[in-house]
């Protein structure tokens, strides 16, 4: 398996707390990834340190075997790119902005980007500053996408797009995946990293939490458990377990996050008299919400 | 009130930098009154009565020389009508960023969804640049003052803070017309093209009176012309005085249009104009545009911006003409002023060609420093809308941005310069003044080094510091200026001269300093060089 994107110990410290700190991440060729996080939890930062527009203060990040910041021009030659906060380009006609990218790319051909404006429904004769904020996340996807690049970094790429479009966005990405494409996506919309993603990372507060595939982080790390009990629950047994986390105790109803062992379970319930016990494997966004409510 | 100091610290670096160039051209032009004049009341007759005579030619750009053997006089006559111009000037911008640019950012949505009613948001916005720009003017005639006190030619202080009120006038008549424009129009950038035509088109309407237009034909409409109004009062003067009607119009004026623009905003859509044109009806377009020149490099640059190049080249090929059609004018009238003698000899200006050489190339290269600092403005803003992290992210290198967009300049200031030396030559041919065409042209290439020390300059400043680039480059520019035009003045010393842009670009017209030509090559190449290493280090979009 080849490696697109590495980084060991990547770290871009902007003090009181604030960056990304030793971050560790490898993405396969190939992946969809996703990089899940809140506001403010470095996903951005990531992304501008692999694209070289930031400088790390340690650490290194790699792109195909190439140094993100010292091969910076190179790597970017390689890499389509959807910013965060989408640029201004004022009176400029959708067309000439693509021009002009074109221009510097040297790899965009007209015919993939009449093919992706179509797809969504994009009119490059109109002003950048008449888009809706949709139409401007339509133009930079297009601009992402439209050089068909071995790797994709787009960061919050559905933000202002409607279902429909939606729908378009995931089709672009199944269709750059089928071609060979890497795609890392960050994003805080659960249901499209459930939708898009091999593998997700969640970061928190500067550091990475956690990292699997989606089935990975639902089965192994917690299950959404409720218990009914038909008589009184065993109340102090089950605050005592470790791992039950948001446990709620309503009359005889008993629920939480389970992160810990079953056997561990059953035995701090052991001897009670048990209605109904329901298991199940808690939803992405459940998940997340956990890593957030430590 | 938190509206309210937010909107005065939107001012304060336009209210800063106003009142510097206001403070330091009072201070200066007091200073070298008593120099150029002379101590004597028979020098400074002598001074008055020729530069009177050559005063009837500049009403164009200056009111009618009126005692110019008085201190009051010659600041009246040579200051503070530039004065009253440049806060004009700020007064437009702040408009248009107070009307538009904030729409354009977002933030008057964000205030408006805060509950603040439009009329207030507007009102409170007028009374942020109404204390700004009383602050600012206070500064600005503090310092003239305190020129006179230092030349021993004191003005009564009472007059001078007479100056105030017609200045007050002009300013807050030219902020609110450039909010009305504003009002009329979706973009910043057009608002302050349109408001500034405008402001060019009533300041010629008194230019224009001043120069001996038929005033039956202007007399109706002279009276809208804030700068007309401005004209009435003199308090400087020996028995001048501040006209109350005159003033009571020009911020009645403000008033009146202040007026307007809450009204218009109060029924205009937040992003868009009071009249909104008809949804076009064309067929959508799915492929780029076909310009070749967006896909070249330099060339995208100017090819962005060719309106503007356009209309720089025009206006400046218009003054170009006007000025060096005055060169027989000025040189025989200030040959008759021995402090003048010296002045034009220290100044190697000694017949009409060295009129055009160096009045017309200082203004040339005063005027192409603005236009510097405007693109210098440009690229603070590329990196602040994230156009610099698009172009980086598509793959172009940190220093192929700088070498460009430096090329991209050079090459627009060479458009500039060529079609404005084409007036000089024009208005050379026109009115009879030995210009030979190939010193015309090397004259017009020698621009181009100090276009690209300073552009080199103001780049390494947006790479260090963005948000203050446009200060800092400013200041050099009039630092440049200044020291230019006052240094042959004061006789100062060599090297204080050699600090200036301007005048390592000398008289080429005359003779050409070569040395000078290759300390703002080494400049510029130290410059890029610097500018390169400023970007390579810094974090893009923060």
């Amino acid at each position: 398996m080849t490696t697109a994107i590495g980084t060991g110990m990547l770290t871009k410290d902007y003090g009181a707390g604030r960056g990304i700190f030793d971050l560790d991440l490898e993405v396969a060729e190939g992946e969809v990834f996703g990089y899940l996080g809140p506001n403010g939890a470095g996903k951005t930062t990531t992304i501008k340190l692999l694209m070289g527009l930031s400088h790390a203060t340690r650490g290194r990040a790699t792109v195909f075997g190439l140094d993100a910041d010292r091969d910076a021009v190179a790597v970017k030659k390689r890499v389509g790119y959807v910013p965060g906060e989408l640029p201004q380009f004022g009176g400029w006609r959708g067309s000439e902005i693509v021009a002009y990218i074109a221009g510097l790319r040297g790899d965009i051909a007209d015919a993939d980007v009449e093919a992706i404006a179509k797809r969504l429904d994009l009119d490059l004769g109109r002003r950048y500053r008449e888009y809706s904020h949709g139409n401007k996340q339509k133009l930079a996807l297009l601009l992402a996408f439209a050089p068909r690049p071995a790797l994709l970094i787009l960061d919050e790429p559905t933000s202002g797009l409607d279902p429909l479009h939606q729908q378009e966005f995931y089709g672009l990405v199944r269709d750059a995946r089928t071609g060979g494409a890497t795609v890392f996506i960050s994003s805080h919309v659960l249901s499209e990293v459930e939708h898009l993603c091999d593998r997700v990372g969640i970061v928190r507060e500067g550091h990475l939490a956690t990292v699997g595939t989606i089935d990975e982080l639902a089965g192994i790390r917690a299950h959404h458990v409720r218990i009914e009990f038909a008589d009184a629950p065993p109340t102090e047994r089950l605050r005592a377990l470790r791992g039950f986390e948001g446990l709620a105790i309503d009359g005889r109803g008993v629920s939480g996050l389970y992160r810990g062992s079953f056997d561990e379970l059953l035995a701090a319930i052991a001897g009670a008299r048990v209605a109904t016990l329901e298991s199940r494997e808690p939803t992405l966004e459940e998940i997340f919400l956990s890593y957030y409510s430590k | 009130m938190i509206l309210f100091r937010l909107a005065l610290r939107s001012h304060r670096t336009g209210a800063i930098a106003t009142a510097a160039i206001g403070a330091f051209a009072g201070l200066l032009n007091a200073v070298a009154y008593v120099s150029i004049a002379g101590p004597t009341p028979a020098d400074r007759a002598a001074f008055a009565h020729s530069m009177e005579v050559i005063g009837q030619q500049l009403s164009y750009l200056l009111p009618r020389p009126v005692q110019l053997d008085t201190m009051g006089g010659y600041l009246t006559w040579r200051d503070l009508s530039t004065v009253a111009i440049a806060y004009a000037v700020w007064a437009l911008l702040a408009a248009t960023g107070a009307g538009r640019g904030d729409e354009e950012k977002g933030l008057s949505e964000a205030w408006l969804a805060t509950g603040v009613a439009r009329a207030r948001y507007l009102l409170v916005r007028m009374a942020a640049f109404a204390v700004a720009a009383l602050a600012s003017l206070g500064v600005t005639l503090l310092a003239t003052e305190l020129g006179t006190v230092v030349a021993k030619d004191t003005v009564p202080v009472a007059a001078m803070a007479a100056e105030l009120l017609p200045l007050a006038g002009v300013t807050l008549w030219a902020f609110a017309a450039g909010l009305v424009v504003a009002q009329l129009v979706t973009t910043r950038r057009v608002a302050s093209v349109a408001a500034g035509i405008v402001i060019v088109a009533l300041y010629t309407l008194n230019s224009s009176l001043r120069a001996g237009a038929d005033p039956a034909e202007l007399g109706r409409v002279k009276w809208l012309s804030p700068f007309y109004l401005f004209d009435r009062s003199a308090p400087l003067l020996a028995g001048g005085s501040v006209d109350g009607l005159a003033s009571a119009l020009s911020l009645g004026g403000a008033v009146v249009l202040s007026g307007l623009s809450v009204w218009a905003f109060a029924r205009r859509d937040i992003g868009g104009a009071l009249v909104a044109g008809r949804p076009g009806s064309a067929r959508p377009r799915h492929v780029p545009a076909a310009d070749p020149a967006l896909r070249l490099p330099v060339l995208a640059g100017i090819a962005q911006q060719r309106g503007w190049i356009a209309g720089w080249a025009i206006a400046m090929a218009a003054l170009a003409y006007f000025l060096s059609s005055l060169a027989r004018s000025i040189v025989d009238g200030f040959k008759d002023i021995p402090a003048m003698q010296v002045y034009l000899a220290r100044a190697g200006i000694a017949g009409y060609t060295d009129v055009v050489g160096v009045i017309w190339f200082s203004t040339a290269l005063l005027l192409i420093a603005i236009f510097v600092v405007a693109q210098v403005n440009g690229w603070a803003a590329d990196d602040a809308e994230g156009r610099l992290e698009m172009a980086l992210a598509a793959g172009a290198a940190r220093p192929r941005i700088v070498v460009e967009r430096l090329a991209a300049l050079i090459v627009a200031a060479g458009i500039v310069a060529a079609v404005s030396s084409l007036g000089v030559y024009l208005a050379a041919n026109a009115f009879d003044i030995p210009v030979a065409g190939d010193r015309l042209a090397l004259a017009t290439v020698l621009v181009l080094p100090v276009v690209f020390a300073l552009g080199a300059i103001g780049h390494l400043l947006v790479g260090w510091r963005p948000r203050l680039a446009v200060v800092l480059v400013t200041t050099v520019a009039v630092i440049s200026y200044f020291t230019q035009e006052f240094a042959p003045l004061f006789d100062w010393p060599e090297w204080v001269g050699r600090t200036s842009l301007f005048v390592l670009y000398g008289a080429p017209m005359t003779n050409v300093d070569w040395g000078g030509a290759a300390t703002l090559v080494v400049i510029g190449i130290v410059g890029t060089l610097v500018a390169i290493a400023a970007l390579e280090q810094r974090d893009i979009g923060r």
